[in-house]
């Protein structure tokens, strides 16, 4: 269903007085509405902070002349399918001058073909599967670094770094975490790590009691939780009712969000977690600003995953305008050629992927998430989890 | 084998098996004394979790005062969707003929819209506070306080209300629609009271699981929809309409989705789960403790 909002913002762009004729329409669909519309005001949230902060400097510098910025908004109500269809509309039909992502995986596969079809270039941001490799480089390119192969890499290197020798999985069965389990056991394998206990579960879960109590018998040292927000909130209260003590809890999709630390409180501490950005992190000069900013209009702590990913897709799209304009042919040039100054420090892509980026993991020290791992852009040095 | 002797699983068995019998407990009642179909019950859990989050983050109220608040507006809100929607085509002939399937999309109707609201109006982040999160042990089991407290809360319910069918005249008049709608009018029984009474105690019912989850675990407008399929599990293996059979069942499924899961794995929860529920299906059609007469 397309929401009435997002009509009277098209219909009010159609019949606009000749003044506003020099806005620059920006169309998306976003998973406003069903099974993942708990993740989108993360993504939401980091357009509409961009669109203000634009507009407050004059507008977007369309090669050298500055226009304000309007969305075209669509509700694809976590469907795929409709996606494709709205992305197809935003395009022929809204005319849009520039499209933004829309949320996750599913959908970037679902728009990659009409961005082909239509030569049309987007810069992806909350997807992460291995998969994103194979496809046809050109329109779309993708600014995270956390990929589910490389992930399991650097995760059993930090687990060895720190002298772990035994592990157990918990993973839930959606492609995310499938994909990081597939290479993370072999990893573990490779590196002599004994995986003590492994198990997996559906999304609908709620309760973890069963597993968790034989992750406790079992006793790991490091133990990888392969979850999503909502079961990794289940994860950190059972786990601490039941009293896991491994020093090493990696807990995949969840703690990077405002609501898990308000949610989990205190006891979240020590936890590790997949991103690759921190407010901290001093030579990234544009990322202090960025959360001050956010902090400030929002009233609580961007989503260190989804909410700076979507925000840097947004400054690499800012600054290849900047220098080619909307002209799809030198749009696509710049994306793929230019290095780009974002928050989480420079992005250059080599096919579809971030090439500069490092696969980088997050823990939770008191009230901040600090980058502990790789230790050349680590924030802080990583501590062993002490009880919950 | 340590394990599933152990406290842990029984303790987890017991509270996820109290919080599904509260859930179906406003569901059944619902059915039971009207024939509607609430496929919105989810959602009143949900708005329940929100009146006790705001409760909570904005007048720092306890989520087991906010309870209370919350019940109160669900039932208002029933009260609202009785008068407005259903009780002139409840009161009708044909329409009152077709209501049963006709309040499947009345429900769905009212699901999507008061989804939408919320989300409009709280943003579709998910929200959550820390309530009561000690943890307790005895012996080899854990318990979390605000678990412990949710337990608590949803057997007295429960256990209340049952006694209030059972010893309140207005509870019998509730029993006695459930059971035989035309004869309870000719005998006197207020049917529209006992009606508006069983939709409120309903709605109100499901609002205070909502504040019970939201101590537990995290909310977001779309929460709903597990603890709808949840509860139409549990009142159709209890016998639909059948208020005690729909408690004993709720216990049965906390225990059959622990101890199951335990004994096999977390992969085989949806399988379990609705394998039992077609079994008993085929050699129960009427439910677990329901009486033929009940199923229409």
């Amino acid at each position: 269903m397309i929401r009435k909002f997002s009509i009277a913002l098209a219909a009010a762009a159609l019949f606009a007085a000749p003044a506003a004729a020099q806005n620059i329409k920006i169309g998306f669909s976003l998973a406003k509405t069903g099974l993942f519309a708990q993740a989108v005001p993360s993504q939401l949230n980091a357009y509409e902070l961009w669109r203000e902060q634009v507009n407050a400097r004059g507008g977007l510098d369309v090669a050298g002349k500055k226009r304000m910025v309007e969305f075209v908004q669509y509700d694809d109500q976590s469907n795929p399918g409709n996606a494709v269809k709205i992305y197809e509309k935003l395009i022929t039909d809204d005319k849009v001058e520039l499209l933004l992502a829309p949320w996750g995986t599913p959908h970037h596969f679902a728009v990659a073909p009409v961005l082909e079809k239509y030569k049309f270039p987007m810069v992806g941001n909350t997807a992460a599967s291995v998969q994103l490799r194979e496809i046809k480089p050109g329109n779309i390119w993708f600014v995270t670094s956390a990929i589910p192969d490389k992930m399991a890499a650097e995760l059993v290197a930090m687990a060895k770094a720190n002298g772990y020798k035994t592990a157990g999985i918990v993973a839930n069965v959606l492609p995310l975490a499938k994909e990081i389990k597939a290479s993370l056991v072999p990893a573990l394998q490779k590196a002599g790590i004994a995986v003590k206990v492994s198990e997996e579960y559906p999304p609908d879960i709620k309760d973890m009691t069963a597993i968790l109590t034989k992750v406790k018998a079992a006793a790991p040292e490091a133990l990888f939780v392969l979850s999503y927000p909502g079961d990794s909130v289940l994860y950190a209260k059972q786990a601490k009712e039941i009293g896991i003590a491994a020093p090493f809890q990696f807990v995949a999709v969840g703690p990077t969000m405002d609501f898990f630390g308000k949610v989990v409180g205190p006891s979240a501490n020590g936890l590790v977690t997949m991103g690759h950005w921190s407010p901290a992190k001093a030579d990234w000069k544009r990322a202090k600003p960025f959360y001050d900013a956010y902090v400030k209009k929002f009233n609580e702590k961007p989503d260190y995953l989804d909410t700076v990913v979507s925000y840097m897709s947004l400054e690499i799209l800012e600054q290849a305008v900047a220098k080619a304009g909307t002209d799809k042919q030198k749009l696509r040039q710049a994306i793929a050629s230019m290095t780009f100054d974002t928050i989480n420090g420079p992005v250059k892509f080599q096919g579809v992927q971030n090439a500069i980026t490092p696969t980088a993991f997050l823990q939770i020290q008191g009230d901040e998430l600090q980058l502990v791992w790789p230790k050349a852009i680590a924030t802080s040095p990583f501590k062993a989890k002490t009880g919950w | 084998m340590d394990a599933l002797l152990s406290g842990q699983l029984l303790v987890a068995a017991l509270v996820t098996g109290a919080l599904y019998a509260l859930t179906a407990l406003g569901l059944n009642l619902v059915y039971g004394t009207m024939r509607l179909l609430n496929v919105a019950h989810g959602d009143l859990v949900m708005i329940g979790a929100y009146v006790a989050f705001w409760a909570f983050t904005l007048l720092a109220l306890s989520p087991l005062l906010g309870l209370v608040a919350a019940a109160a507006l669900a039932a208002l809100f029933g009260l609202a969707l009785y008068h407005g929607l259903f009780r002139r085509l409840l009161a009708g002939g044909k329409a009152a003929q077709r209501l049963e399937a006709n309040s499947l999309l009345l429900f769905f109707g009212v699901s999507v819209i008061v989804q939408n609201l919320m989300a409009l109006q709280f943003t579709a982040t998910p929200r959550g506070y820390q309530y009561l999160d000690t943890v307790y042990r005895w012996g080899n089991a854990a318990i979390t306080g605000n678990r412990v407290a949710a337990f608590a809360v949803a057997v007295i319910l429960c256990g209340g209300v049952l006694a209030f069918l059972r010893f309140h005249v207005t509870g019998l008049a509730i029993k006695a629609l459930i059971q035989r709608r035309d004869a309870a009018a000719i005998v006197g029984v207020n049917v529209e009271r006992v009606q508006q009474l069983a939709l409120c105690l309903g709605f109100a019912s499901a609002a205070v699981a909502g504040a019970l989850v939201s101590m537990t675990e995290q909310i977001s407008p779309f929460m709903g929809f597990p603890f709808t399929i949840a509860a139409f599990v549990v009142i159709i293996l209890g016998g639909l309409g059948n208020i005690t059979g729909g408690i004993a069942a709720g216990l049965l499924l906390g225990v059959l989705e622990t101890y199951g899961v335990a004994l096999t794995s977390s992969a085989y929860r949806s399988i379990l789960v609705y394998g039992v529920f077609v079994l008993i299906l085929l050699l129960r059609p009427q439910g677990l403790l329901g009486g033929r007469r009940i199923v229409r």
